[in-house]
């Protein structure tokens, strides 16, 4: 089964399991998952829904696209080139079976 | 959550407000919004004929469940004032249109086409407001006084509205007054003629307007844009109408609010100052919070539902009141307080989901990168003038009616 793995920056962490593809932000959302807030619903719009994808994943995730690069550049905690992503735009249970993310420690 | 998983909880009918509710929020609706949420999260308001939601968790369950909440509110006055827009659809025929704003008010373009309008109608009005000031003398110093309000920040964010859209064919007053007869259209519920036919004016100028403009557009702006991307006409004049009537209001109100709680907060004015462009954004964040310039937007049930744990009928119209959610101590502590130092949370000032406001990188820049920060170190001892009173007014929605000020001058 397709799941996602996030890591608080406290150290706790929460796996979910997804009985249909989904986004990573939509995910959180509706398992209450704290610190991924996803303002705009999904827009690549708000840059509220800032995730660290961890190293392991970081090769078989589709590529940023230009929405996605303009909103990272407005992020609230430091964007990282290499590991930050829009979780709104990162879907798993399609081409990628499982990821694990670290949250950042603010989204505004 | 979603409203399913609340069903479980015990269902009761929402408590009912009294008539006398509505007459007196618009002088100060806070004490009233407090008083109500502390009942309940939704109450019955017979006098506008809707469901108000108040609570903070309650409005964050309608704005991420379209399917139970649509935006396409049947009769809606606001489809009757401006049109059909995205504003009253749901998704796939919202996103659509959305998508063809395109990166228009997106931040590359902030940064490559508006802040640089931005900065020159700052100062255009600024020099205007400097020119009208009136001189006088306070506590033995020279100083000039205007107001902030009507001086500043409404030409300043109708200009940049009326460029952000691409009207070269109209003036700032032209936004003002179609913003002004469009918004008292969309809230007739008095049916008043009068209104409804200064509205139709507003709304047939604007038309007309388009059909002008339309065959010269800069290639940066919002029409272009929208008929570019292939947009129906009709589409394009009810989303530049909605636009009218939510790009200009706002940012005006959040620029006096956000200039009238500094100024009576000398502490925290000297810590924006201290902190620069990051703390300017967090006083303009914080006012949208404080004073949400949109205090009330409108939903339907599609079906019969249940919101914590209060009964709604199908087809039930809701006054979403993000006014009152912003100050849901449940969210928020302190909430009556502006305080730039709260622990930073998400507010639903500029709505949120797939309606999540497209201007918002807007009016961050236009308020708190180029307007409020050069203002304050423009006018040395800018300062509340002690002489007049600020007034705020409106609920549905809200903001300063005046911000008098003064200055020394030099
Ligand atoms: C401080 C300033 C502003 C505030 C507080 C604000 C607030 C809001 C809110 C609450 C909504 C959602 C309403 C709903 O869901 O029913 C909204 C939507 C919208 N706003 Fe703003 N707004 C501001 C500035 C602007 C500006 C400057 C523009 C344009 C230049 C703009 C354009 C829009 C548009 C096009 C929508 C509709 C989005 C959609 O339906 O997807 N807003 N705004
Ligand atoms: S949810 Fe807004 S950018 Fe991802």
């Amino acid at each position: 089964m397709p799941r996602i793995t996030y890591h608080q920056p406290q150290g706790s962490q929460q796996t979910i399991e997804l009985d249909e593809p989904a986004p990573l932000m939509q995910t959180a959302l509706r398992n209450g998952v704290p610190g991924i807030v996803g303002e705009c619903g999904g827009q690549a719009m708000c840059a509220t829904c800032h995730v660290y994808v961890r190293e392991d994943y970081l090769d078989q995730l589709p590529e940023k696209s230009e929405d996605e690069e303009e909103m990272l550049e407005e992020v609230a905690s430091p964007f990282d080139e290499r590991r930050s992503r829009l979780g709104c735009q990162i879907t798993i249970g399609e081409d990628l079976e499982e990821i694990e993310v670290d949250v950042p420690e603010s989204q505004v | 959550m979603n409203a399913e998983t609340l069903e479980a909880e015990p269902t009761v009918e929402a408590p009912v407000a009294d008539d006398g509710v509505i007459s007196d929020l618009y002088n100060d609706p806070f004490p009233i919004y407090r008083r109500l949420r502390e009942t309940a999260p939704v109450h019955w308001v017979p006098a506008i004929g809707r469901y108000l939601v108040v609570g903070f968790s309650a409005i964050h369950t309608i704005d991420h469940d379209p399917e139970t909440f649509t935006a396409n509110e049947e009769g809606s006055l606001m489809i009757r004032a401006m049109g059909h827009s995205m504003l009253r659809k749901d998704d796939p025929e919202h996103a659509e249109e959305r998508k063809a704003l395109g990166s228009v008010l997106k931040p590359k373009a902030i940064k490559t086409v508006w802040n640089e309008v931005f900065q020159c109608n700052y100062e255009r009005y600024l020099k205007d407001f400097i020119a009208e000031a009136e001189p006088d003398t306070v506590d033995g110093q020279k100083v000039l006084r205007a107001d902030f309000h009507t001086g500043f920040a409404e030409p300043y964010a109708a200009e940049n509205l009326r460029e952000i859209i691409g009207f070269k064919n109209a003036t700032w007053q032209d936004i003002r007054r179609w913003s002004q007869d469009m918004i008292n259209a969309t809230g007739n519920y008095a049916d008043d003629p009068e209104i409804w036919d200064l509205g139709k004016k507003a709304f047939d100028e604007v038309d007309d307007a388009i059909d002008e403009v339309i065959p010269s557009l800069d290639e940066n702006t919002l029409l272009a844009h929208m008929i570019s991307a292939g947009m129906p006409i009709h589409s394009v004049r009810a989303n530049i109408k909605m636009t009218i009537g939510g790009g200009f209001n706002e940012p005006r109100d959040a620029m006096g609010t956000t200039l009238w709680a500094l100024l009576e907060r000398p502490d925290q004015l000297a810590q924006v100052r201290q902190t620069g462009a990051k703390g300017w954004e967090r006083a303009f964040d914080e006012s949208v919070r404080w004073v949400a310039p949109i205090g009330m937007y409108s939903r339907q049930t599609t079906k019969e539902t249940v919101l914590e744990g209060i009964r709604l009928p199908a087809g039930a119209k809701l006054g979403v009141n993000v006014g009152a959610a912003n100050r849901d101590p449940a969210q928020f502590e302190n909430p009556e307080e502006f305080d730039i130092n709260r622990e930073q949370k998400p507010h639903l000032g500029f709505g949120a989901g797939t309606h999540y406001c497209a201007g918002a990188w807007v009016a961050r820049a236009q308020v708190a990168r180029v307007g409020l920060p050069q203002i304050d170190a423009q006018l040395p001892g800018l300062a509340r003038d002690p002489e007049r009173e600020p007034r705020a007014g409106g609920w549905v929605f809200r903001g300063m009616l005046s911000v008098p000020v003064t200055w020394q001058c030099n």
